[in-house]
């Protein structure tokens, strides 16, 4: 029957409107910014590195999705931070420094380079979370002032 | 009940594209730093020995505010800051040297050199900046002239380097 074709194409195509991004189960996959990673004061010619591990000045992001999906981890980062007047400030990223935690604990992760894409698992209630720290390496005439950039996490669910 | 291939076709397709959509997802965060004031040093006051005689040692003291010289250094307040010097072994007139054996250094964070602190400047100290961002520092030194020392006018350059 031509109206039940119709009838399938509109309900298809709306569906295809929706926006929610859902995952296989029809749960809400959502990444989620929750702390960046703050260098705070920091001296002209003294670099200033932020472990992944600090629990207040590490970046975050939290995952949420469907339980024991794996996922791909693949960072965009910035290789300075912008200043006042046009300064810039390297900014530079360990073969370390990015840490994912099934758990969501920040003292229980697994390491890896964020300069490569990871693959990692969501736990039983579909979350995990990713830790990053880095290096500022500010030269010795370093114009004073506030300096920031943007670190992008794009997670992937693998099939 | 019967469904068209086409309907079927445009059913798979827009699954398809939803499932791909699905797939992928991503956010950001912001990396923050503030940059304090970076130091600043000026060579304030010579070293000044004055008149000095063929075998008579002459010392001028790290107190001595007139002939001492002095450094003022500016960066950012209240922060630790590490002194170094490089220090020459003589003074040179042409081919004429004329030894330094002794050297002393204060520090203040004013330029009374009231509440100074005494330090060796061949080991260097690690002062503190002022609530204002200021320091000032003072080096002495002795010469040892020989019996037959030659006259003229003998100089060095005395370095010193302040890093955070």
């Amino acid at each position: 029957m031509k109206l039940l074709s119709w009838f399938v194409i509109g309900m298809a195509l709306l569906g295809a409107a929706l926006p929610p991004v859902v995952g296989a189960q029809g749960k809400p996959f959502t990444v989620t910014g929750v702390r960046g990673v703050i260098f705070g004061a920091v001296l002209p010619g003294v670099p200033r590195v932020i472990s992944r591990t600090d629990p207040a000045n590490s970046g975050q992001f939290d995952i949420k999705g469907v339980k024991d999906t794996q996922v791909q981890l693949t960072f965009a980062l910035p290789s300075a931070m912008n200043g006042p007047a046009g300064a810039q400030m390297p900014i530079a990223f360990g073969s370390s420094d990015a840490g994912y935690s099934q758990a969501q604990v920040i003292g229980s992760q697994i390491g890896f380079d964020p300069k490569q894409p990871f693959t990692g698992t969501l736990s039983k209630n579909g979350r995990g979370s990713v830790f990053i720290g880095a290096t500022a390496n500010p030269v010795a005439n370093q114009r004073a002032g506030p300096y920031t950039a943007t670190i992008t996490l794009t997670v992937t669910v693998l099939p | 009940m019967r469904i068209s291939k086409l309907s079927l076709a445009v059913l798979a397709l827009v699954i398809s594209a939803s499932a791909v959509q699905a797939q992928t997802n991503n956010a950001s965060i912001t990396a923050t730093a503030t940059v304090q004031t970076p130091i600043n040093v000026i060579g304030a006051q010579q070293l000044s020995f004055g008149n000095v005689f063929p075998g008579v040692n002459k010392t001028v003291a790290a107190t001595d505010l007139t002939n001492a010289g002095r450094f003022d250094v500016t960066g950012q307040a209240s922060t630790p800051v590490t002194l170094s010097f490089t220090l020459p072994a003589t003074l040179s007139a042409g081919a004429n040297t004329m030894p330094i054996d002794t050297y002393t250094g204060i520090h203040a964070d004013n330029v009374a050199q009231t509440g100074g602190t005494a330090f060796n400047p061949v080991t260097g100290a690690s002062p503190t900046l002022s609530a204002t961002g200021g320091l000032f520092v003072w080096v002495g030194a002795r010469v040892v002239p020989a019996t037959n020392q030659a006259q003229g006018v003998y100089t060095a350059n005395v370095t010193m380097t302040v890093v955070y």
